[in-house]
């Protein structure tokens, strides 16, 4: 799970100027989906992991197909894949144990990928997994996959030289957070880690000490797929990783471009979910996003078939929403990234406090400064919509500019003085400003603190930070409130630092809630979380919801299937095709 | 002449050692740890000593750096965590790029020098040819044309006339490509289109200053005693000044033309950004906010060598074009 740094968008040249200039601010509305939210299923019936995955209406095969980026993908290697980029790439050229089919509208099912089904849990105690893997999975070189290869992916994720990637079942098989010091990969190379094992060439089992229910979940990450011990390569994977998807990786030069070209090996029979509609994507890195957006405005050769991966840039979000076929070949759609004001319930003990501030907040206000729906949809639940049983609710119900009325009143006609962190950009100075003159309406006295933006999440991790209130946001690695209410709010791992419940909540009836709900079968967790949410928010209000990040990305005239996934709100391209 | 080359080549050595000791000790002295970036999520004490260990960082800094400089002469094994053996030149090894620092360069040095090398000679022979040509016709209309280009040239920024050309040529008279590089072996056509307008904005902004050095130095030149001599003496026009004059004023725009080449080659930053296009520029301004200090102190130590280089060049230049100065 990854807290997400809101980032500025950095460099302003002089291309984003001179088109820039350009576009006229004619007040459109976004179109924004603030409904959108995410309904799914695990799935039982192993049909429903059967390949082919529906054909795209429209598709055409051929062409290539280009994704533009600023930065390069920081990892390839998919054991250490865990960027958004990368999550977003390795679906091409890797396969994992389970995967989501994903309409694109938030309706998701967890299937089986290389696994038959999402798992089997043995004996109903999330203690031993089962999954049995499908026949007729090639590797780029035509060697089958079987469970050994799978478990090999999994066992070289405890090399301590492959850092990035997520680290849950390692920690889960370890039963220690310090995995690699129970078992030391390159000691032990030839067997397989505690707990995991292959009886036979179709069977992976995991066999873990305590309860984790989240397997099927974790199992969607890249770190599930396979490789042959002979093409191990170490950190050097990362450059040359060995595909078992519908593409294979041709060419990777670091920060310019990465090629891929299909996989003859690859049998869409198998796959529930990709497809192989061009003959070569290409990542190309370098573009600043002012640059990506403005040639997909200009829509020339082959920027006809591309993406831009980055955001719209503030100069161009008028521009393009105010312009039909600009509109048209745009992707805008709220993320799972779900941003809070958290408030530091150790400092803020009074529950009618805590209450004020979320009839203050005055979310419209806030959503303005920082650009916009294009930007930023409001949220006023723990959970964004994008989890599974998701139910929308204000506990505080105070419309979209807040009620600084009520705030007042349940201040008792005091004046609460508060200590607002923000980071030191001009981004979070801007909404500091915006926050305080919003709250001091209401009746608090805020003094906010700039904090470098390179230390801020490591300061607010502090247990003992001098802060009472601060701007946070989680991004879950899989849909599920289990990712979300329990690692944000049970207070009862707190440490002194590098804590993710910035809250500090520490209430034994929510902690007896997430035991109860967490030794539940996943499927029928969903629901649960929903209600925890509010009974979290109406019994403890440990922060006050705000937004979730919106995705905005221009695509091409001719580049066809793509859409913004449910699970980490970026563009996808396993539908992706060239239109011909 | 030889024994100038020698001498030069021995005070460019020892530059070039004075520089890696001191891109050494930055690479220590730098803020950011080079551990932080390869410790896993969950990292504590143990495991950052455990990398420490495993890197050489705690051996003594001179065994370090001769350790390092080994490594740039001979290779030599940088552990499974940096990708096991690293051939000569080693350069380290890049966590961001997850390669040997020296393939990153192996693919961004051909990107640099596909910029600068044809944007020198246009900005050269534009520069040169326009100062010479606003000189000889002093005065005139040609004249102030020349100099108002290179005051305008000497004026703007890099970034807007990169944009402006992009904006009117690839954008809307859809004339030339989206800039890119492609290697000049693969395809030369390609190469040139996707490099043309880096090249033209390189060109424009360097050339002002040569326009106007140029012309003020044949100015001087035409006055001097020895060309109205060759000119008494019934040489032609073309002879005196392509011959004589120029040769004679020529010379502090050698002096300039090599700093500026060995700058540019070092990185041309702005150039690569405006354009989308990654040399050594980008890779090091990349290295800088990502802190990966091994390709830091490599670029470091290229510029350096481009920057020795360069004045190496000059030094000959200025024998073979005038005579007066004596080598050695």
């Amino acid at each position: 799970m990854r807290a997400r740094v809101v980032a500025a968008a950095g460099s302003a040249f002089a291309v984003a100027l001179a088109l820039g200039a350009c576009s006229k601010n004619t007040g459109t509305k976004t179109d924004v989906d603030t409904e959108r939210k995410t309904t799914g299923v695990i799935a039982t019936d192993p049909k429903d992991s059967l390949g082919p995955a529906p054909e795209v209406p429209g598709a055409a095969k051929g062409g290539t197909f280009t994704i533009l980026r600023e930065t390069q993908i920081s990892h390839l290697d998919p054991q250490r894949v865990y960027s958004f980029a990368g999550l977003m790439a390795a679906p091409l050229y890797a396969r994992y144990l389970t995967t989501w089919k994903d309409d694109g509208k938030g309706k998701l099912t967890l299937v089986g990928d290389l696994a038959e089904t999402p798992g089997t849990n043995v004996n109903k105690d999330c203690k031993v997994w089962e999954f049995k893997i499908k026949d007729g999975l090639k590797f780029e070189d035509g060697r089958p996959i079987t469970s050994k290869e799978i478990a090999y992916g999994i066992a070289r994720s405890f090399n301590p030289d492959l850092t990035g990637g997520p680290t849950y079942i390692q920690e889960w098989l370890a039963d220690s957070a310090q995995y690699d010091t129970v078992w030391d990969f390159k000691a032990n190379k030839g067997s397989l880690p505690p707990g995991l094992t292959t009886p036979d060439d179709k069977t992976l089992r995991f066999e873990f000490k305590t309860a984790h229910c989240d397997l099927p979940f974790a199992a969607s990450l890249p770190a599930t797929a396979p490789l042959p011990p002979d093409k191990d390569t170490g950190v050097n994977v990362d450059n040359q990783p060995f595909a078992s998807g519908p593409y294979k990786i041709t060419k990777v030069a670091p920060g310019v471009e990465v090629v891929l070209e299909r996989n003859d090996q690859w049998d869409a029979k198998t796959d529930p979910v990709r497809h192989q509609y061009p003959d070569k994507f290409v990542w190309s890195f370098g573009t600043t996003p002012d640059a990506q957006a403005n040639r997909m405005i200009a829509d020339n050769g082959p920027d006809q078939s591309a993406v831009a991966f980055n955001t719209v840039p503030a100069s161009l979000i008028s521009r393009v929403l105010g312009d039909a076929t600009l509109k048209s070949r745009s992707l805008l759609s709220p993320t799972p990234s779900a941003n809070r004001l958290t408030i530091n319930t150790q400092r803020v003990t009074d529950l009618k406090v805590r209450q004020a501030l979320n009839y203050a907040i005055d979310r419209d206000g806030l959503i303005k400064a920082l650009g916009g729906e294009a930007v930023a949809s409001p949220l006023t639940t723990l959970l964004p919509p994008a989890t599974l049983g998701f139910e929308k609710y204000d506990a505080y119900p105070a419309g979209p500019n807040g009620n600084p009325d009520k705030a007042k009143e349940l201040l008792g006609g005091k004046e609460v003085p508060l200590v607002l962190a923000v980071r030191d950009d001009d981004l979070n100075q801007r909404l500091g400003t915006q926050l305080k003159n919003n709250l001091e309406k209401a009746g608090f006295k805020i003094t906010v603190k700039t904090t470098p933006a390179d230390s801020y999440l490591d300061d607010v991790k502090n247990k003992n930070n001098a802060w009472d209130i601060y701007l946070d946001s989680w991004a879950a690695d899989w849909p599920s409130g289990a990712a979300v209410l329990p690692v944000l709010f049970d207070g009862r791992g707190i440490k002194p630092a590098g804590n993710s419940n910035t809250s500090y909540v520490n209430n034994d009836a929510i902690n007896a809630e997430f035991d109860r709900v967490l030794a539940m079968d996943p499927a029928a967790q969903a629901p649960e979380w929903a209600k925890l949410d509010k009974k979290i928010m109406e019994e403890v209000a440990p922060a006050v919801p705000l937004y979730v990040d919106v995705s905005f990305n221009l695509h091409g005239s001719k580049a066809g299937g793509v859409f913004i996934e449910s699970i980490f709100g970026n563009v996808s391209f396993v539908n992706a095709f060239v239109k011909q | 002449m030889v024994r100038f080359l020698i001498k030069r080549i021995l005070t460019a050595v020892l530059t070039l050692t004075a520089v890696s000791i001191v891109a050494f000790l930055m690479f220590f002295a730098l803020p950011a740890d080079p551990v932080t970036g390869m410790c896993p999520k969950n990292c504590n004490t143990e495991r950052l000593e455990r990398v420490r260990e495993e890197l050489g960082l705690n051996d003594p800094k001179p065994e370090q750096y001769l350790n390092y400089m080994k490594g740039i002469f001979v290779g030599r094994d940088l552990g499974s965590a940096q990708g096991g053996q690293c051939d000569a030149p080693c350069l380290g090894y890049s966590y961001v790029n997850s390669e040997a620092v020296s393939d990153t360069f192996a693919r961004v040095l051909p990107v640099t020098l596909s910029i600068v090398i044809p944007a020198a000679i246009i900005w050269l022979v534009l520069g040169i040819g326009l100062g010479m040509v606003s000189a000889l016709r002093k005065g005139t209309v040609l004249d102030r044309l020349s100099v108002g280009f290179s005051l305008t040239g000497a004026s703007l920024q890099l970034y807007f006339v990169g944009a402006v050309l992009q904006l009117v040529f690839v954008y809307t008279l859809h004339i030339l490509p989206t800039p890119g590089y492609t290697s000049i072996f693969e395809d030369p056509l390609k190469w040139a289109g996707g490099l043309v307008l880096a090249w033209w904005s390189l060109a424009f902004l360097f050339s002002a200053v040569y326009t106007r050095l140029s012309r003020a130095q044949m100015l001087e030149t035409l006055s001097e005693d020895f060309v109205r001599t060759a000119r008494a003496k019934g040489l032609a026009k073309g002879k005196v000044y392509g011959r004589h004059a120029l040769r004679a004023a020529i010379t502090p725009m050698v002096t300039i033309a090599g700093l500026d080449l060995g700058s540019a080659l070092g990185g041309t930053v702005i150039t690569e950004t405006t354009f989308g296009i990654r040399g050594l520029g980008r890779t090091a301004v990349d290295a800088v906010r990502l802190g990966d200090l091994p390709t830091i102190m490599a670029t470091v130590l290229i510029s350096a060598f481009f920057i020795v280089l360069a004045n190496i060049v000059v030094d000959l230049l200025y024998a073979a074009i005038d005579p007066r100065i004596r080598l050695g």
